[in-house]
């Protein structure tokens, strides 16, 4: 009979979603419905959702100039998706259309001048965009993150994510799969994942994270799927399914990275970050260097031993090309000379000269180029084909790597004093014109704070004193994190504005910051990248005709740069700008220029005088050096304090027990007013409905909560059914019949007539009380007390009403809108 | 005369002449039923009396109003016609109930099953228990309209035209297998059931009260079957399924039916007086304005439902409600719960919508769909925020 009755029934629309939930009851338009909001919900979602994920470029990307681009071209895409599904066009041409609005928005942005009218691509087009995929390819080979948002980069990038809202609109609506367009959020967090030192970060996951909820959530509103069971989605298993399913995602987020290699520390959801490559890939140094600061485990150790008594800085590769958005060691591969058994400095030097071996063993470090102390004169033992550069006598090889190589360096370098530096005042000759090179683009702060520093200065070496003394005052705090934080992170001028504005970096900044101002000054600067001196490992190492040294040790932490001057006679003279870090030479330090002058004659005590301060402990990177510290004196406010914070911790633990206690009492003790007479027309005796809601609370509160689908009869028999209760017949029998009574009370009150007074409900709601706390575990007795589950959940309702006040007026508006889509598109003459 | 003659028609008229009901020939039905060769047409006592339309008076019973009764001889009656059921049909207490509430609501009754399933026993019990007229139809592809609303015949000898009342005209009309008659004859039915009234020949003839249409039809046979439509369902308070009984039900069954109809030691347990008054009880049930809403919002979410092309019509929450009314007062109650909407809702509904093509696909039926609906619909038809619960106590 059943089927019988259907076959001949007039065959549904076949209007999706939306569309067919709004057909019943109100009669068909003359017009066939349109798709209603859902391709413009659908194509907010995800246009949301992928701006959202590419929160996460900020800082593979410096600053926020290529976000605007992106909204436009990620807008512009989906607002083509949008209109074509509004006009029900077919699911491929929608497709091609937003094609060819992702083609022209990036013509328009890109190449306008190339395009006809501006936005139709055309041959000229296709060569700028071919130019622009050339420049965005360099960047990617030659920089690092972040980088400069150049027209290259942010071309490919708006394309990128362009295609990409195509293909989740693509995989979301026409082929129904909205869970699988995760994949392609996942695709664009990968690149921040893998490149930035942080991770995703916080604004990127969570704006992904929402932008996909609206995808799914989107798509199971307006399209639900067919294959589910009917009934709602409300239902408690639904919910329990899901609680289940996130617990053990969770759960295996935090297992997985145990057992995956390369994972290190980290936090949920910023993510334990994979680096399968290390920390050390050094294809530019000076990049890694913060990266390999941040590493919470050293990696890369090298150990070394020498007979130099200063401690020794271990010296790979100098930057010396000021120029440019990032800054790259100039490895001059035409000048090199090869065999690095004898290297020549190339410029003269007077005085005396120190001379030094020091026996290094890179381990694991890996690197092209060859860490030595300054000045080498010879390196021995080294496998492979190494070459020197006699400008900056950094050595390097383009064959083999630093790894598992042990060396001896003689290195022989002019014993600089204060008195030496100061009475150094020619003018340099003797090397290249390109350490004395000022940038063409100098930022203005930068002179600006190079005059302001060195105003009073006299010579160079004041001048040099000065800029370290600035920077090493107190106005600047070493941080691996701020330039971070700040998006400045990395080098080049830009980043050292930035720098000498937060006043907040580490090595990399502050030495980039001296050898740039110094140039400014007029004073042949280069930075070396290498190491800081090390920490003593307590084993000693025997050198060939030298007697036994104690053995130091660096890894990766103990990255450093710091700044070269060249001083005429002297040679390159190092100096230390970075505080805390590294050891301030002797003739760099304030003291010393004030006494030396006069007391420095004795050439030996100079020769002793740095006692042991490599063994000086070494801060631990990453821990920011307090600002001038002042020790609170006064102890009353920090008692006050406390105490105040207990008072308030205790009254916030007390706070759900307090408000349950103080709603029982409200509902059991409420007397009825009195200018309403029991029986008179109208008046209704609130008590019943109140001795209701607190049992039902109560029941919540120890572990029976009420569904509103329940009649109370049906929630009065599972209450009594279950084992929070008790059985009936037994010593809790009194509390089934105050539970029954309660309920017939709140019928009679609820869908009765006019009903008796009831008698009142305290003494049954503390019958039942008590045989609920009898029948519970201590744990569900001590969160009914404590963190009673009915407040839980009136509070937390309570924090959702602003959004709920704003999802109302979202819809509110949404459908005003749609109620005006609909209208202009009655006007439009009638498609298909 | 003929066609009524050719045709599968027991009809025990009633006699008006006193103005009370008699029960006349309830006995004998049984063996009507056991051979179908057998004389179709009962000579009725009305024959040869001008059979005159009835004046609508009041509730047409004894041109009075029938008393409330009270709670308890309310429940009284309604366990002893019960109790009755339960005897001759073993295990189908609900069914029982369910057709009690029917009859008490004042509706009519869809039995829809396989043969051979207790459908017209069940009518026909519930018939017996109640001391009151019963007629039987057991519909043919040839049956006309005129054999059930009955027929104006000239009498030679008094020189007029005299009516001749058709089967319809009993408290209980069993109309078996309801879908084997041609559509006019089944719209006959249908305009009684609603109208509560025969016309013909310009003459309004007023039925009894009670009155209860019992129709089974059943689903296997399709061939040369006229299937109810949509809107003539609509008319039908409640559709049931009796569905097997259970092993010991079905054992008892064998051991009890063997020798004689167990219809034989049925006796009426209340008159058809106590109905009516048992009725009028019912009427007489509160509903709160929760429960209205409730319902209403019920039939709002059939309508809404994506999975059903066809909601609850307004006719049906109507009947719902009256069901429901009659579900409180089987209960003991004067005032209807939302557990007595839920209990009927889906007898009541279930036969009224129907499934979008997508649902009907995936293996829903209407009942399930309609357990969905119920369980995810708030009771209280106020949206559930929890402040709102305590708008007494802050």
């Amino acid at each position: 009979m059943t089927a019988t009755s259907h076959r001949g029934t007039p065959e549904a629309t076949a209007a999706a979603g939306g569309a067919a939930r709004n057909q019943s009851g109100s009669p068909r338009r003359p017009q066939a419905p349109g798709p209603g909001p859902y391709p413009w919900v659908m194509a907010g979602s995800i246009a949301l959702a992928v701006l959202g994920a590419a929160l996460s470029l900020n800082g593979v990307l410096r600053g926020w100039a290529w976000f605007m681009p992106l909204i436009t071209t990620v807008v512009a895409v989906s607002l083509a998706l949008a209109i074509l599904r509004a006009l029900r066009a077919q699911p491929l041409l929608a497709t091609l259309g937003s094609f060819a609005t992702l083609a022209g928005v990036l013509s328009f942005i890109f190449a306008r001048q190339d395009s006809l009218a501006g936005f139709i691509p055309t041959t000229g087009t296709f060569t700028a965009v071919g130019r622009l995929i050339k420049r965005a390819a360099e960047t990617v080979v030659s920089e690092s993150a972040p980088v400069a948002p150049n027209a290259g980069i942010v071309f490919v990038m708006c394309a990128c994510l362009g295609l990409l809202v195509i293909l989740i609109d693509a995989l979301a609506v026409p082929l129904a799969m909205p869970a699988a367009s995760g994949i392609g959020l996942l695709a664009v967090m990968v690149v921040p994942a893998t490149i930035k030192p942080q991770s995703v970060g916080m604004a990127g996951f969570i704006g992904a994270a929402v932008g996909y909820l609206l995808i799914l959530g989107c798509s199971h509103w307006f399209a639900p799927d067919a294959r589910l069971q009917s009934g709602s989605g409300r239902g408690a298993g639904q919910f329990r399914r899901s609680v289940v399913t996130g617990g053990l995602a969770l759960a295996l987020t935090m297992v997985a990275p145990l057992a995956i290699p390369g994972f290190e520390t980290g936090t949920f959801p910023q993510g334990s970050r994979l680096s399968p490559w290390g920390t050390s890939n050094g294809l530019n140094p000076m990049i890694t260097l913060g990266n390999s600061l941040r590493s919470p485990t050293g990696s890369g150790r090298i150990t070394y031993a020498t007979s130099s008594s200063a401690p020794v800085y271990l010296r790979s590769v100098t930057i010396d090309h000021f120029d440019g958005e990032t800054w790259a060691p100039d490895d001059r591969a035409a000048e090199r000379r090869v065999g690095a058994d004898r290297i020549e400095t190339g410029y003269a030097v007077q005085g005396e000269v120190v001379n030094a071996v020091t026996s290094v063993n890179a381990g694991l470090f890996t690197s092209p180029y060859l860490p030595a102390p300054f000045a080498p004169a010879s390196v021995n033992g080294l496998n492979g084909r190494w070459t020197w550069d006699p400008a900056t006598l950094s050595i390097m090889s383009t064959e083999t790597t630093t790894r598992a190589q042990r060396y001896v360096v003689f290195s022989a370098a002019p014993k600089v004093t204060a008195q030496a530096l100061s009475q150094a005042t020619t003018a340099p000759s003797g090397i290249s014109e390109d350490f004395l090179r000022i940038p063409g683009s100098l930022p203005d702060i930068v002179r600006q704070t190079a005059d302001t520093v060195t105003a009073s200065a006299g010579s160079n070496y004041a001048k040099a004193l000065a800029i370290q003394k600035y920077l090493r005052s107190a106005e600047f705090t070493y941080s691996l994190q701020a330039p971070v934080q700040n998006g400045y992170d990395g080098n080049g001028l830009s980043v050292l504005a930035d720098f000498l504005a937060v006043k907040s970096g580490y090595c990399v900044h502050f030495s980039s910051a001296m050898a740039v101002m110094a140039r400014a000054e007029g004073i042949p600067s280069r930075i070396a990248v290498g190491y800081a001196p090390g920490r003593l490992t307590g084993e000693s190492v025997a050198l060939v005709g030298q007697g036994s040294f104690p053995e130091y040790e660096v890894d990766a932490r103990d990255a450093h740069a710091w700044p070269e001057l060249y001083f005429e006679g002297l040679g390159w003279v190092p100096f230390e700008p970075t505080p805390s870090r590294g050891v301030v030479p002797e003739y760099a330090t304030e003291s010393s220029v004030a006494g030396n002058l006069s007391t420095n004659a004795d050439e030996k005590e100079v020769l002793t005088t740095p006692a042991p301060p490599a063994t000086a402990p070494v801060p631990i990177p990453g821990v920011e050096t307090p600002a001038a510290g002042s020790a609170s004196v006064n102890p009353l406010p920090a008692i006050g304090a406390t105490a105040a914070g207990v008072l308030l911790l205790v009254g916030f633990l007390w706070s759900p027990r307090l408000s349950r206690t103080v709603l029982r009492r409200r509902r059991l003790n409420r007397k009825p007013p009195d200018e309403a007479e029991p029986g008179a027309p109208g008046f209704t005796d609130p008590a019943p409905e109140l001795a209701w809601a607190e049992l039902q609370d109560l029941a919540t509160d120890y572990g029976v909560p009420s569904a509103p689908s329940e009649t109370p009869r049906h929630f009065s028999a599972r209450l009594r059914s279950s084992t929070a209760l008790g059985d009936i017949g037994g010593i809790d029998d009194a509390a089934h019949a105050a539970v029954a009574s309660l309920t017939s009370d709140f019928e009679r009150q609820r869908y009765g007539r006019q009903a008796a007074v009831a008698p009142a409900a305290a003494a049954r709601i503390a019958v039942v009380r008590e045989a609920l706390r009898n029948n519970a575990r201590w744990l569900v007795r001590f969160r009914a007390d404590w963190l009673p589950p009915s407040m839980m959940q009136r509070w937390v309702h309570a924090l959702g009403a602003p959004f709920r006040a704003v999802g109302t007026l979202a819809r509110t508006a949404g459908r005003a809108v749609a109620r005006w889509w609909r209208a202009l598109r009655g006007l439009l003459p009638l498609r298909r | 005369m003929s066609a009524t003659a050719n045709c599968w028609v027991v009809w025990n008229g009633q006699a008006a002449n006193t103005g009370s009901f008699v029960a006349t020939v309830a006995t004998a039905e049984g063996h009507f039923m056991e051979s179908k060769r057998q004389v179709t047409v009962e000579p009725s006592p009305l024959q040869g009396e001008a059979y005159t339309a009835l004046p609508r008076d009041g509730a047409g019973l004894n041109g009075h109003k029938p008393q409330v009764m009270d709670a308890e001889r309310f429940h009284d009656a309604s366990e002893r016609i019960l109790g009755s059921i339960n005897k001759v049909i073993d295990g189908k207490a609900e069914a029982a109930k369910l057709a009690l509430t029917v009859l008490l609501a004042q509706g009519h009754l869809l039995l829809e099953d396989v043969p051979g399933v207790g459908k017209t026993l069940l009518a026909k019990t519930l018939a017996r228990t109640v001391d009151c007229t019963v007629s039987r139809i057991q519909f043919t592809p040839d049956l006309l309209p005129s054999d059930v609303t009955g027929v104006s015949i000239y009498n030679q000898s008094s020189r007029q035209f005299e009516f001749r009342p058709g089967a319809v005209f009993a408290n209980i009309v069993i109309g078996d297998e309801i879908n084997r008659a041609s559509a006019k004859t089944q719209s006959a039915l249908l305009e009684c059931m609603e109208e509560h009234q025969v016309t013909v020949d310009g003459h309004s003839y007023q039925l009894g009260l009670p009155f209860m249409v019992v129709a089974t039809q059943n689903p296997i046979e399709m061939e040369g079957t006229y299937p109810l439509p949509e809107a003539q369902r609509d008319r039908f308070m409640a559709r049931i399924s009796m569905g097997y009984p259970d092993k010991d039900a079905e054992i008892e069954m064998l051991e009890t039916h063997q020798a004689s109809s167990p219809l034989v030691k049925v006796t009426p347990v209340v008159t058809a007086s106590d109905v009516a008054a048992m009725v009028s009880t019912v009427q007489q049930v509160y509903v709160s304005t929760a429960i209205k809403e409730y319902t209403v919002a019920i039939g709002r979410a059939t309508r809404d439902s994506a999975r059903l092309r066809l909601g609850a019509s307004p006719r049906s929450l109507l009947q719902l409600l009256r069901a429901a009314k009659a579900t409180a007062a089987l209960d003991g109650r004067d005032f209807v719960l939302p557990d007595d909407v839920v209990d009927v809702a889906e007898s009541v509904l279930a036969h009224r919508i129907i499934l979008d093509r997508k649902a009907a696909s995936s293996g829903d039926t209407p009942q399930s769909i309609l357990r969905g609906i119920l369980a995810s619909l708030p009771v209280a038809q106020e949206p559930p925020g929890a402040w709102r619960r305590d708008r007494h106590a802050v």
